[in-house]
């Protein structure tokens, strides 16, 4: 199927200031129509190399021949202009814009004084997504259609512009396992009109099922290039992580104790910045974790918001220990949870604070030995002991106190949100996606603490989008679907595809 | 801290040579007229006086907005805030008879009360209408220069004057100068400390700070954002005021057309230099207020006209505050560097 | 009647100068830049306009020096903002005092004087009479006879909503605005896109600062441009960008400074007459408020 080199990188290295090498001497080689993986932790350099390939990232060394030629694409426009594509992990499109809008963006087809040829771009792009089948409505704003109807515009829009080469970053990590067979259905029909496919993935059997070769890198290195047909899926995570990689969980039976969070009929308005929630009810006893399972946008981010007291509650109540918070201030609710969100710089600290004033927020005002003079004044020595307590307990790589919150990395960083968040004295824990985009030594550690959360006997609600690491850590699942809830099974009598079913409406069943 | 030292006197430094090279663009001698701005502003005793006092209303415009900047509210309405603080403390010293003790701390309240007024106007109409402060207050400097000018040009326009100004405030109002220099600098120094305190030693600070930089971390982390928010708009505002009231009571001693219209953006300005810093605040204030002071004198040694000073300042604004940017550009490109040959 | 008509003309004509730079504003805005700069770039352009107008004796020239001056405004904009990625409120900030210092150290450096600048040799920008609707009764007179300024302003409004809703251009442009990363991943750099609604802005601010000293008065005095970049700001916020929605509320600003000069004669002190179109700013905020209430 492969017919020569189409893409040769050849040493290729990348620093991040101020220094972190995120990709060291990296050379790898694509062939003109195979599917190629390349997979890695997160932090890898997957993403890195490609955004150096496609112009985003300028590279500090090496050289990159494109059909035999050295190229320096300096700009997207240049590389897909010498026909190479990428599609990002986070999608990229203008949602208040129309499909073809969107696909037309940047290459459309005008007529006198720059006036846009709405018609001709229309056919075109209808054109196209009858060449490819791709099942779109051209005319559909972005912003109301699916996430795997936005990936397919994104595709189209390299199609649009015919790249022969199409760099995919984590496709799958924003679709159900329902939508993603028929994915891959897509891509290999491209791979058979003669297209070259990366695909950047850490997901090892959607690497095994797709790919015709594998690129597997590791701190930023090369580990190696491989047929898929030799591999299997151990080999491949023997050669991310550097080790063998257990894929059971670690979780003990333990009885639960009282109930600690009583979610009751909760009812959440939508607006236009969020959807709304009927009919949640949940509840988490002492020593028990709960999974909220659902494709992204399906409520997720309305239950934390209404648990937080950052959206009002129209109807149902919200209980913590007995103690009715449906309408509390957030001081009051922070006093009985602590909060570990996905979103790190937006919600979990000020990226441009110092680590020191990241790491006393909440304990601040909660807890009286960080103030003096009656609360006027704050404790900047308590401030300072803390932090270090933090630093020791939680594992944290820093170097001052005073450093900027920004110059740790990701997983560091969450290290102290996690020790800031579990230092607070609370019998329950709200946990929204805490290992997003770590490497697999931090989401390791992380899963260790939750699971000592619930030895300790705190009640723990794990949001997740990865169904995997719910089976892992929970003792029972919620689902939510648009708003509301379809499902509260415990793990031992459910799994994944159904799980997944559920998450896309497929059935609604009684509450176990 | 350091890398903003840094960038602060380098930027200071390139600026004043842009400055230089206008000025022989221009057919002037750079050297002789630097050197006339430093002795009628830092060389003499006199001059460095009236250094410091000038640099009382820019200090504290500048701390309201440093303050107000920091902790998220875009005040931009210190010249109003100004004016009406001035305003009270002229209506106090007009009207209000008591020994002179007594008589400054009640000018000074009244200036301190009428700031927080105006601005507590824009806080108020943020927390029930949701309308953005930062247009308000500026519409407000507008409404409150009217305001004023309607005031002292009928119902208390001093009839013996040429323009429109005020009787002259009771002298029991009048700030005493020890030594030559005006006691409202110490005025200005107490509040610089206390803000220096409410910011880097206080738990409001921390809260007003860590909400200008991420707010809904903040709300989240439990610190009362909107009560927070009406707190650093009148605390800004009264800043503001106090600086009008300073003006009346150790300056003109009656309400004149046009006061604080020559400082109108300095606050903000020298906030913007400063990068929101107590500390910055003062030190650009009080070069800010060196270089308006010894314009008069290079106008006169010199033929540079005294406005070429509001171009200078204009110009250490935009290279200062695009110098730390720019700094942390050229660090991380060394730093990437450094790291290459290592890695090699 | 007289007042009537009196009444249309003021509106028409203090709605040019804030009509004009919020359409400026408004491509800025579509493009995503928070650009504050509005007031100095039209101070800017005023200043250049005498400039121009009384040393090349030609009107055309002064607005052609009005553009160039707000032009360099806008080039330090993009140089600071753009380039050196620099906070773009700051720079508005920064050049907003630039254009307050330059202009009046250029009037005392180059007329020698201090306050206003007034003098014959300045040309004034011409008033027009429409051929054919000049001899029709109350039309006539209600559309014709105004300073050329007010027909380009009129203008620049349609082609303005062309421009942004029914071209490549505005494709681009409001792309910008909504999700740069899009619109470069496109293939089409947004700080490209960005530069090019600075230069736009700049354009119409320097209309504006021309018409202001060249037609509204024949003169230029210190910060003559009295808040109308701001109040052009709140009109872009009000109806967030949209050509027509400004031009709507120009008018209605127009309207209230109008009313300021008729009331005038009156026996309300002017000071209160001169804060209308700033309270008016107030109210329509309030007004804004109440509608986005409604909404959510």
């Amino acid at each position: 199927m492969a017919r020569g080199v189409l893409i040769d990188l050849q040493r290729i290295t990348k620093v991040f200031p101020p220094d972190t090498i995120a990709l060291d001497n990296v050379s790898v080689s694509f062939e003109a129509g195979e599917i190629h993986a390349l997979v890695g932790e997160n932090g890898a350099g997957k993403s890195t190399l490609m955004k150096v390939l496609f112009g985003l990232e300028r590279r500090n060394a090496g050289d990159i021949l494109y059909r035999g030629e050295k190229v320096d694409f300096r700009t997207p426009r240049e590389a897909i202009a010498a026909g190479i594509g990428m599609v990002h992990q986070e999608i990229l499109l203008i949602p208040e814009y129309t499909v073809w809008e969107n696909i037309v963006l940047g290459a459309e087809p005008v007529g006198p004084l720059g006036r846009l040829d709405v018609r001709r771009a229309r056919d075109v792009v209808r054109a196209k997504i009858e060449e490819f089948q791709f099942n779109l409505d051209v005319d559909a704003l972005v912003g109301d259609i699916s996430v795997a109807a936005r990936q397919k515009v994104e595709i189209l829009k390299l199609l649009y512009r015919n790249v022969a080469v199409l760099v995919l970053d984590e496709p799958t990590a924003v679709l159900t396992p329902q939508e993603i067979p028929q994915l891959f259905g897509e891509l290999r029909r491209l791979r058979d009109k003669g297209k070259t496919i990366i695909f950047i993935s850490h997901r090892l059997d959607e690497v095994l099922a797709l790919s015709d070769r594998v690129t597997v890198l590791r701190r930023g290195r090369v580990v190696g290039t491989s047929r898929t047909v030799d591999l299997t899926k151990e080999d491949l995570a023997r050669q991310m992580v550097g080790r063998d990689v257990l894929f059971v969980s670690q979780r003990q039976p333990q009885e639960r104790g009282d109930t600690v969070l009583r979610v009751r009929d909760l009812e959440v308005r939508g607006t236009d910045r969020h959807g709304p929630l009927h009919d949640i009810s949940v509840e988490v006893h002492a020593g028990e974790i709960v999974g909220v399972a659902g494709v992204e946008g399906n409520g997720q981010f309305e239950l934390v918001n209404a648990i937080m007291g950052l959206i009002p509650v129209a109807a149902g109540s919200i209980e913590i220990e007995a103690k009715d918070v449906t309408h509390a201030d957030i001081l009051t609710r922070r006093s009985l949870m602590s909060f570990v969100s996905q979103d790190r710089g937006r919600m979990g600290a000020s990226l441009t604070a110092s680590v020191l004033e990241d790491a006393i927020m909440t304990h601040h005002t909660l807890d009286p030995t960080f103030t003096r003079w009656h609360g006027v004044g704050l404790d900047y020595r308590r401030a300072r002991s803390f932090t270090e307590e933090i630093r020791k307990r939680f594992d944290v790589s820093m170097r001052h106190p005073a450093d900027q919150f920004q110059s740790l990395s990701g997983g560091n960083q969450q290290k102290v949100i996690l020790g800031r968040e579990l230092l607070l004295d609370t019998p329950f824990v709200l946990m929204d996606q805490p290992t997003r985009g770590l490497d697999i030594g931090s989401i390791e550690y992380v899963h260790q603490l939750i699971l000592d959360l619930r030895t300790n006997g705190r009640a723990v609600l794990l949001i997740s989008a990865d169904l995997e690491e719910l089976f892992m850590m929970a003792d029972r699942i919620v689902t939510v679907y648009r708003g509301v809830m379809v499902a509260d099974l415990p793990v031992e009598e459910t799994n994944v595809g159904d799980v997944g079913l559920l998450m896309l409406g497929g059935i609604r069943r009684a509450h176990a | 801290m350091r890398k903003q030292v840094m960038s602060g006197v380098a930027g200071v430094f390139v600026a004043l040579v842009i400055g230089a090279v206008i000025m022989l663009v221009q057919g002037f001698n750079p050297v002789q007229t630097y050197g006339a701005l430093l002795q009628y502003s830092l060389f003499t005793v006199p001059a460095l006086a009236a250094t410091l006092a000038r640099a009382v209303p820019l200090v504290l415009t500048g701390l309201s907005a440093s303050i107000a900047f920091a902790s998220g509210p875009v005040n931009l309405g210190q010249p109003g805030q100004l004016i009406m603080g001035a305003m009270g403390a002229t209506l106090v010293g007009l009207f209000v008879h008591a020994p002179a003790p007594l008589m400054i701390l009640l000018c000074i309240v009244a200036s301190l009360t009428a700031g927080a007024l105006w601005s507590g106007v824009a806080a108020m109409l943020r927390r029930l209408f949701s309308m953005d402060e930062f247009i308000v207050t500026l519409m407000l400097n507008f409404i409150a220069d009217y305001f004023a000018l309607w005031l002292i040009t009928y119902p208390l326009f001093d009839p013996a004057a040429l323009s429109p100004m005020t009787l002259p405030v009771s002298t029991a109002a009048w700030l005493p100068s020890i030594g030559g220099l005006n006691t409202s600098v110490l005025v200005m120094l107490m509040a610089t400390v206390f803000c220096w305190l409410v910011m880097s030693r206080g738990r409001s600070g921390y809260e007003w700070r860590m909400t200008g930089q991420n707010a809904l971390f903040a709300r989240i982390g439990g610190c009362k954002v909107d009560a927070n928010y009406v707190r650093v708009m009148l605390l800004t505002g009264a800043l503001a005021g106090l600086a009008g009231g300073l003006m009346i009571l150790g300056g003109s001693h009656r309400f004149v057309k046009g006061l604080g219209a020559s400082y109108a953006w300095d606050g903000i300005m020298i906030a913007v230099v400063a990068g929101n810093g107590i500390s910055g605040t003062f030190l650009y204030g009080l070069l800010f207020s060196a270089l308006q002071q010894g314009a008069l004198g290079m106008e006169l040694i010199t033929a540079v006209p005294s406005e070429f000073i509001d171009v200078l300042q204009a110009v250490i604004v935009l290279i200062v505050v695009a110098g730390r940017v720019s700094l942390n550009l050229v660090l991380d490109y060394l730093a990437t560097r450094r790291r290459l040959r290592e890695a090699q | 009647m007289n007042i009537f008509f009196g009444l249309v003309s003021a509106t028409l004509v203090g709605a040019t100068p804030i009509l004009l730079s919020a359409i400026g504003g408004a491509f800025t805005f579509y493009a995503g830049i928070f650009n504050i700069a509005m007031e100095g770039m039209m101070l800017m352009g005023a200043f250049c306009a005498v400039l121009g107008s009384y040393f090349l004796h030609s009107w055309l020239a002064g607005i052609a020096c009005g553009i160039a001056g707000a032009l360099v405004m806008a080039g330090i904009f993009v140089l600071f903002a753009v380039r050196l990625h620099t906070d773009e409120f700051l720079t508005g900030i920064a050049l907003n005092l630039f254009a307050v210092g330059a202009t009046t150290f250029l009037l005392r450096d180059i007329f020698r004087v201090k306050g206003a600048f007034t003098n014959a040799g300045i040309r004034a920008i011409p008033t027009v009479t429409l051929p054919l609707l000049d001899h029709i009764p109350v039309v006539g007179r209600l559309l014709s006879g105004y300073n050329a300024m007010v027909y380009v302003a009129g203008l620049v409004v349609i082609v303005a909503a062309f421009a942004i809703f029914h071209t490549r251009f505005g494709l681009r442009l409001r792309a910008a605005g909504y999700n740069a990363a899009c619109l470069s991943s496109s293939g089409v750099p947004a700080s490209t896109v960005r530069i090019w609604s600075l230069v736009i802005c700049a354009v119409c601010c320097g209309l504006a600062g021309a018409y202001l000293s060249l037609g509204y008065v024949r003169l230029f005095s210190e910060n003559m441009s009295a808040g109308r970049g701001w109040i052009s700001l709140a009109a872009i916020i009000l109806v967030s960008g949209n050509p027509w929605g400004i031009a709507i509320i120009s008018l209605l600003f127009g309207f209230f400074d109008g009313l300021t000069v008729f009331l005038q004669g009156s026996r309300i002190p002017t000071q209160f007459t001169a804060m209308i179109p700033y309270a008016a700013t107030l109210v329509s905020l309030y007004f804004y408020s109440l509608r986005r209430k409604g909404r959510t």
